[in-house]
């Protein structure tokens, strides 16, 4: 085999062969082609725009109702900085889940049912490389597209607003609450596109989670502590300066990121064992 | 450390269930390097399980098998370095172009140099015929080119041997003739197993075939061999006048197995099946032309179609399965 092709092997480790260059198609999937940057565009301009309307229209509407917070924040430029963060943080986390779930429902299942991923790993692919390719690919755009960017934008309109740079430790700090909390809803997708093979039941559970998670800890308030459901409120506090009740950090925090490692385990096992 | 046996294939036992359904049952096969192994079945026979097993994407409940001495289990990733793939309907990267496909593919088996990589990927073109829409985008494709191009992606590592999954099966009679042309021009370099379920085509490009039917290999061998039929040596005579003591005087030579008779308008025909080639090549006509009552309107030896000696076999296999 290939003894009259004077081209240099692979060498990579068995365990992850085949990553490189199924990472590299992952990315090319969204940095080579437009989605990246519809997407850039749409991200930015939703929380972006919604930033600005908190900043700069819903002050002086508040104002003209005689809304009492207005006076309470300090006036309306004040006003409009806690609106606006408060927006971004906490409506900001759940929409990046929603986004994290819709965006990255089918990284697996459409493969799989156009027959791909079979073709892919009849190639010299080790399994955990397919998963895991995808995981990292996705990340880097969850990061870039949908946190960093318009997070940047986010910080220039509330320090242009503010008069002064925002402070940037806690801002960053509220951001790193958003990113763990779009890691779980990121690896529970991915989990259950190696469990299931259709997109409904896929859709069903992440998405009832995402957005029935804060209902069903309203009855079982333990939930709260073993779940990433308070940590948009936890960004909001965090971003702010704010204190942040006992207990409401710390467990919330450490609770998605083993979930998500068990995500993970359970796509790699799961994936490992799948016949095609 | 090179494998010395003369089959690309061998599996022993190798059985596969899925819940209570036996799609593999005991399945031994063995496949010749260097040959164009045709492998064949009716619908639901077991022949993409087989190289599904073959190319590590489902495992056996039980048996096992070698592909270049490579445990088809254990070693799949080794395997799947020397082979090549071509599913029934083959899929690709469908933002990237048919060039960038390939480069894509020849990124799993080479580093380099690139320059290499972009060479090899044109003399592939070259050799599916699709030069010209190297830079096309794949969805502007039929069906003949994607199958071509598929045959590419599944060569580009120059693999020793090819799994092809029905290769012919979607395409005009002209796309056909084009893929079969690219097997044939591939002998010389790898091993070809693929299924399929056009008779005509294996008869034109196979050197071995295998029958499959309900999960287990009913014939197997040369191609030659298979075309003779479950009952060997036949030949059709053409008969007129009273047949009445032909049977037998025929069943008096021992190398004659089985004879039949069909009735036709003005003459019998008759089906001598015989063991010995050479003794009836010289003594069959003069003994039925003893009886001088006899006239012979028809001497031939019978020569299948696969169609029919696939027919023969699977519809035996299956009659002996219900008995």
């Amino acid at each position: 085999m290939g003894t009259s092709l004077d081209l240099e092997r692979i060498k990579e480790r068995k365990a992850l062969r085949g990553f490189t260059n199924l990472f590299r198609k992952e990315k090319q999937a969204w940095w080579g082609t437009r989605r990246w940057w519809i997407n850039a565009l749409l991200w930015s301009g939703m929380l972006g725009g919604l930033v600005l309307v908190m900043l700069y229209i819903l002050p002086p509407l508040a104002a003209a109702t005689g809304d009492p917070n207005v006076a309470k924040a300090g006036g309306q430029a004040a006003f409009g900085l806690l609106m606006a963060r408060q927006v971004f943080f906490e409506l900001g986390t759940l929409a990046v889940a929603i986004g994290v779930i819709v965006l990255f429902q089918d990284m697996i299942v459409s493969e799989r049912q156009s027959g791909l991923t079979e073709w892919l790993l009849a190639k010299p692919v080790a399994r955990r490389s397919y998963i895991l390719s995808k995981l990292c690919a996705s990340l880097l755009v969850i990061l870039a597209v949908l946190i960093t960017l318009p997070a940047l934008f986010t910080y220039i309109f509330l320090s242009v607003r503010a008069g002064s740079f925002f402070a940037p430790g806690t801002f960053l700090g509220g951001l790193g609450i958003m990113v763990v909390n779009s890691v779980f809803y990121l690896t529970m997708t991915l989990m259950l596109g190696t469990l299931f093979t259709s997109r409904p039941p896929l859709l069903g559970i992440a998405l009832g989670a995402a957005l029935g998670g804060n209902l069903l800890a309203s009855f079982i308030e333990p939930l709260l502590y073993v779940t990433p459901w308070m940590l948009p409120k936890v960004a909001s506090l965090i971003s702010g300066g704010q204190p942040v009740p006992d207990g409401m950090l710390w467990p919330p925090l450490i609770a998605s990121v083993l979930w998500s490692s068990l995500f993970i385990l359970i796509a790699l096992m799961k994936f490992e064992r799948t016949e095609f | 450390m090179e494998y010395a046996s003369d089959f690309a294939i061998e599996t022993r036992g190798l059985t596969k269930k899925f819940g209570q359904v036996q799609a593999l049952n005991d399945l031994d096969l063995k496949v010749p390097r260097h040959s164009i192994f045709g492998f064949l079945g009716p619908n639901g026979a077991g022949k993409t399980t087989t190289m599904k097993i073959l190319l590590g994407l489902t495992e056996p409940t039980s048996g096992g098998g070698e592909i270049f001495g490579h445990d088809i289990v254990s070693e799949s990733l080794a395997i799947r370095e020397r082979i090549g793939y071509l599913p029934q309907h083959p899929r690709f990267i469908e933002y990237m172009t048919a060039r960038e496909n390939l480069i894509f593919t020849a990124n799993f088996y080479f580093r380099g140099p690139q320059a290499k990589i972009h060479e090899r990927c044109d003399e592939m073109l070259e050799l599916v015929g699709l030069t010209g829409k190297a830079d096309r985008p794949i969805k502007g494709f039929s069906g003949g080119e994607k199958q071509r191009l598929g045959i590419a992606l599944a060569q580009i590592n120059d693999p020793d041997l090819l799994i092809l999954d029905e290769p012919a099966s979607s395409l005009d009679p002209i796309g056909r003739q084009a893929v079969l042309e690219i097997m044939a021009n591939l002998r010389e370099r790898s091993t070809i197993f693929y299924s399929t379920h056009i008779l005509d085509d294996v008869q034109r490009v196979s050197d071995t075939v295998a029958i499959l039917n309900q999960g287990k290999v009913v014939a197997s061998g040369p191609i030659g061999q298979i075309l003779n039929g479950k009952d060997g040596l036949v030949y059709q005579v053409g008969v007129r006048g009273p047949a009445d003591r032909l049977r037998e005087r025929l069943s008096e030579l021992s190398w004659i197995k089985n004879t039949m008779m069909k009735k036709q308008k003005d003459s019998n025909l008759w089906q001598i099946s015989v063991s010995d080639e050479a003794a009836a090549e010289r003594k069959l006509l003069r003994h039925i032309l003893d009886d001088q009552r006899l006239t012979v309107t028809e001497f031939s030896r019978k020569e299948y179609e696969l169609e029919e000696a696939f027919m023969n076999i699977v519809k035996g296999d299956s009659d002996g399965h219900k008995s």
